[in-house]
């Protein structure tokens, strides 16, 4: 087995660098073969392992496989820790990543950087499974470290692009403050355990139980705070999200991989595989619980305002994050894990869907000016359609199962705050399924806004795009239905995830579960299912059949209008106090203390007062030959005093 | 007081009072006959300490060489002759205390109670037929001979230097130098100037 | 009887009266090289004094010596001092402050 894993880990590594370092030589068609035929091995072992694990019962995989450095007593290596929970992760990261690899070779055909592309995209999934995979923190943090390097590469891959290179440095600054908080919390767990070893940390949790740090915080809960705020960054919730949608300014197919389906759900199998860590703060748990419902709430009301096809998505991902950070707040974490899979695929799924037609109208990507392309592409249209109502969650798609599984996990959750929270997320669904239909509705349906030049080259994408859109819709519909009952309810996850017993939700949601099919009848009494409805009902109302009346709404209400379309200030804040602050600090730093203090000062300085102190001794050289010799005649008096008077045994003594 | 006291004070006197005004003589050629007085009382005592070949070398080669040799310096260059300026002023308090302090700090050192005559008591007088030449001699040829024959080549550097510092080659000779002439160019030496033509017939 | 703490009186005092000779000189260079013999003498004085009173002929050979380096010493600083007038028209000491700081 350690052979099979190491497979999984390094298949893609050793594509990336043929098409890294080979690429030019080896060609276009080489390089994607190569590359594709690293992802599928990974892809079809990962499902061997699911099989093996999760299937048929197998016990967890955890061996070291190579020990990186050791010094004291401490150890870090590189190692697998395969359980359920990372199964799983395994056969969502690595299927998501195959069909953005088939997607790439469509939408990337005309691209320079070809083979360079390839390259990322499978040195991202590389770094993805080393994180998935890993078994103590170091190894974790690596991989963290890793995805966010790839994500900078890849978001500035059109580095001559002016707003692409702001992106790509806003993303990894902006994770670098997450990582902040996570390497702290990692310092913490390092400091109290003494090792890095996930199994050992959980198996000595008993002993950190009551200690406080700073006055009166409890240790656990600032680990466990200090490692959500690493999560905050990497699963871009408030307030560190403002990353995400500058991410947009990458190609479409990286969108779909690292911002929708594997690096933004880092944070959230973090969080998962720390479960035990995590039941043992509630004011964590809190913490959690309400940061994910602002992030969920809020950003899907940004959802509302955009008009660029991407950032609509964009900001839709945004919200679902919010949604399984909720649910981990709330104990919950298989259906964490749950949305995380079933949101993987259909966003994915939304992401090349809109790729494919930002592609089909030639990279023009304002919605205003799109419209009636439902008859002109075929395939993209209905699996968008799929795509858009598993995110909205409409009965017996697979977003309605996890969806409505967070909102009542909720609902029984008895955290301080969970009943605004409830109101939260079912307000979300209203949102969530306006600015998806909005959307929807204004590309594929009504009148066609597209110029008559774009509209005359527009058809169908080619197979190598369609191909991974038909593949994504297929788990978008029916992966819900089928994998509910085993994943949350019936044990897949239960050796990876530990839930204190006084977090009763999941057992009341337990108790309350029939069965999938009865969840679709049932759907009809519940609050979400019609917030949904009026959520579509009010999209189709502005998008087509009134337009005007949002125009009047967006005159009528222009201070939230302003609001919601500068993005609650976010980006001006931190354009304001951070990047000013430290450049004022830099300009400090660099002008009074290093040119002028250091510089002039010490430097210049030093050199001045030797140069004083030297024309003070100066005239004492007067040039002429007779001072000299009196100076010399005086220092022969002062000698002969000297040896004459003192010491022990004067030659002379005094004569008084 | 025996004569050999005498003698000494004597001779004694004279040196001081001839330096002295060896030093504040404003007349350089009187500066310098007042330093050969000044040496004959020094080989006066010499000749009391019982070193007479010494004596008569310091009148002969020092005094009869090198005091004539200032002589001769200050004649050929005028020095007496020309104004001077002559500040003393200035630093002779300054000069005389210190060489006071000096002279005190020595006479302690070197007083009665360190190197009188209880510690160092006089030595016989030499018998006549006591010949210091011979002594000396003696000591010179075997155990310092090395230095001695170092002080005659220190003499022959003396002599060269003196004439090569001195010597002026003659300021009108002709001497060819052969590098210089081979490398003249035609430019060095021709130089063509176009004149406009005039337009004067010759006459015939 | 003359000691030798005389003689050394004596010699310390001409040693004295040549450095007071050097330093109030303003004169002109011929008076430092005349009192430069003065302090000669004076050492050469004090050698041979002890020379005697010790019964060592050591002293009065080193004297030799002295005088030697004493003449040679004369001799160059009398070409350099032609030199300089030759090359600056006077011998006056202030002329030869080049080395001012």
């Amino acid at each position: 087995m350690k052979l099979l894993y190491l497979t999984i880990v390094l298949a893609p590594l050793i594509g990336s660098f043929f098409a890294g370092f080979l690429g030019n030589i080896l060609g276009r068609k080489a390089t994607h073969s190569i590359t594709i035929l690293g992802v599928l091995i990974s892809t079809v072992l990962s499902f061997y392992a699911f099989n093996y694990h999760v299937l048929e019962g197998n016990d967890a995989f955890n061996q070291n496989i190579y020990t990186w450095l050791a010094f004291g007593d401490l150890s870090i290596s590189v190692g697998f820790l395969v359980d359920n929970l990372t199964a799983v992760m395994l056969v969502v990261v690595s299927f998501v990543s195959l069909m953005v690899h088939i997607y790439t070779i469509g939408y990337m055909h005309d691209d320079d950087g070809y083979t360079k592309f390839f390259s990322y995209i499978s040195l991202f999934t590389f770094a993805m499974f080393m994180l998935v995979m890993s078994n103590n923190f170091m190894q974790l943090f690596f991989g963290w470290e890793a995805v966010g390097l790839v994500s900078y590469l890849l978001i500035g891959f059109w580095h001559h692009k002016e707003s692409a290179v702001e992106a790509n440095l806003k993303a990894f600054l902006v994770n670098r403050v997450g990582d902040l908080g996570f390497l702290l919390g990692i310092a913490l767990v390092l400091m109290y355990f003494n090792t890095l070893d996930y199994v050992q940390v959980f198996n000595n949790l008993n002993n950190i139980a009551g200690i406080t740090i700073v006055d009166d915080w409890s240790l656990v809960t600032a680990i466990c705070i200090l490692l959500f705020i690493g999560a905050m960054g990497k699963s871009a919730q408030v307030p560190l999200h403002v990353w995400l949608p500058g991410s947009m300014e990458g190609p479409t197919p990286i969108s779909a991989l690292i911002h929708a389906a594997t690096m933004v759900t880092a944070g959230i199998f973090m969080v998962s595989r720390m479960s035990p860590l995590f039941e043992l703060s509630e004011t964590a748990l809190m913490f959690v619980m309400i940061i994910g419902a602002i992030t969920a709430l809020f950003m899907g009301l940004l959802g509302i305002v955009q008009n660029d096809i991407k950032r609509v998505v964009a900001y839709s991902t945004l919200s679902q994050l919010g949604y399984m950070t909720v649910a981990l707040g709330v104990s919950a974490y298989s259906v964490a894990i749950f949305h995380l899979m079933t949101h993987a695929f259909f966003k994915a799924l939304l992401f090349l869907a809109a790729g494919s037609v930002i592609v089909a109208m030639h990279h023009e990507q304002d919605i205003r000016k799109m419209g009636g392309l439902k008859s002109k592409m075929p395939i993209t249209y209905w699996t968008s359609l799929i795509g858009t109502l598993a995110l909205i969650g409409f009965p017996g798609f697979a977003g309605f199962y996890s969806k409505d599984m967070i909102i009542e996990a909720v609902r029984y959750s008895q955290l301080p705050y969970a009943d605004w929270v409830y109101i939260a997320v079912i307000a979300g669904v209203f949102i969530t399924a306006f600015y998806s239909f909005r959307m929807f509705f204004m590309v594929f349906h009504g009148q066609s806004r597209v110029d008559k030049h774009t509209e005359s080259h527009l058809h169908e994408s080619p197979w190598s795009i369609t191909i991974p859109l038909i593949a994504l819709a297929i788990p978008s519909a029916f992966i819900g239905f089928y994998t509910i009952e085993p994943m949350l309810f019936t044990g897949w996850l239960e050796s990876a995830i530990i839930i204190d017993p006084s977090h009763a939700s999941m057992e009341i949601l337990k108790s309350n579960f029939i069965s999938a099919l009865e969840l679709i009848s049932h759907s009809i009494v519940t609050w979400p299912f019609w917030m949904m409805f009026l959520g579509v009902i009010t999209a189709w109302v502005f998008s087509l059949y009134r337009t005007e009346w949002a125009d009047w709404i967006k005159n009528k209400f222009k201070g939230l209008n302003y609001i919601l379309e500068s993005l609650y200030g976010f980006d001006r804040l931190n354009e304001i106090f951070f990047v000013n602050g430290f450049k004022r600090l830099g300009e400090f730093f660099w002008k009074v203390t290093d040119a002028g203090f250091i510089d002039k000062t010490l430097v210049n300085g030093s050199a001045k007062l030797a140069g004083f102190f030297g024309s003070l001794i100066r005239p004492i050289q007067t040039g002429f030959v007779y001072h000299y010799a009196f100076f010399m005649i005086l220092s022969l008096l002062f000698i002969l005093t000297w040896v004459l008077y003192s010491g022990e045994n004067p030659l002379l003594g005094l004569p008084f | 007081m025996t004569s050999a006291q005498v003698l000494f004070y004597t001779f004694s006197f004279f040196l001081v009072a001839s330096s002295l005004i060896m030093i504040f003589a404003k007349n350089a050629a009187k500066a310098v006959l007042f330093l050969v007085l000044a040496f004959f009382s020094v080989a006066g005592l010499w000749i009391l300490l019982e070193a007479e070949f010494l004596a008569i070398t310091l009148i002969l080669v020092y005094v009869g060489a090198v005091m004539v040799l200032f002589l001769f310096v200050i004649k050929m260059l005028n020095i007496d002759k020309s104004t001077l300026r002559a500040r003393f002023a200035g630093y002779l308090p300054l000069g005389l205390i210190v060489a006071a302090i000096i002279i005190a700090e020595m006479t302690m050192v070197l007083g009665h109670e360190q190197f009188g005559l209880n510690i160092y008591p006089a030595p016989e007088n030499a018998s006549a037929d006591y010949s210091n030449i011979t002594v000396l001699a003696l000591q010179l040829y075997t155990d310092y001979v090395y230095p001695f024959e170092l002080a005659a080549v220190l003499l022959l550097i003396a002599i060269i230097a003196a004439i090569a510092l001195v010597h002026r080659p003659e300021q009108n000779r002709k001497k060819q130098d052969i590098s210089e002439q081979v490398s003249v160019s035609a430019k060095d030496r021709v130089r063509i100037v176009s004149i406009a033509k005039e337009n004067k017939e010759v006459k015939k | 009887m003359i000691s030798l703490s005389d003689y050394l009186i004596l010699s310390s005092i001409i040693f004295c009266i040549g450095l007071v000779g050097i330093f109030i000189n303003r004169k002109n260079i011929i008076t430092l090289l005349m009192c430069v013999e003065l302090i000669l003498a004076a050492v050469n004085t004090n050698f041979i004094a002890f020379s005697h009173f010790l019964g060592n002929e050591a002293g009065q050979i080193f004297v030799f010596f002295i005088l030697t380096v004493a003449a040679a010493e004369v001799a160059i600083g009398l070409a350099i001092l032609t030199l300089m007038f030759r090359n600056r028209g006077s011998i006056d000491i202030d002329i030869t402050s080049s080395l001012k700081g």
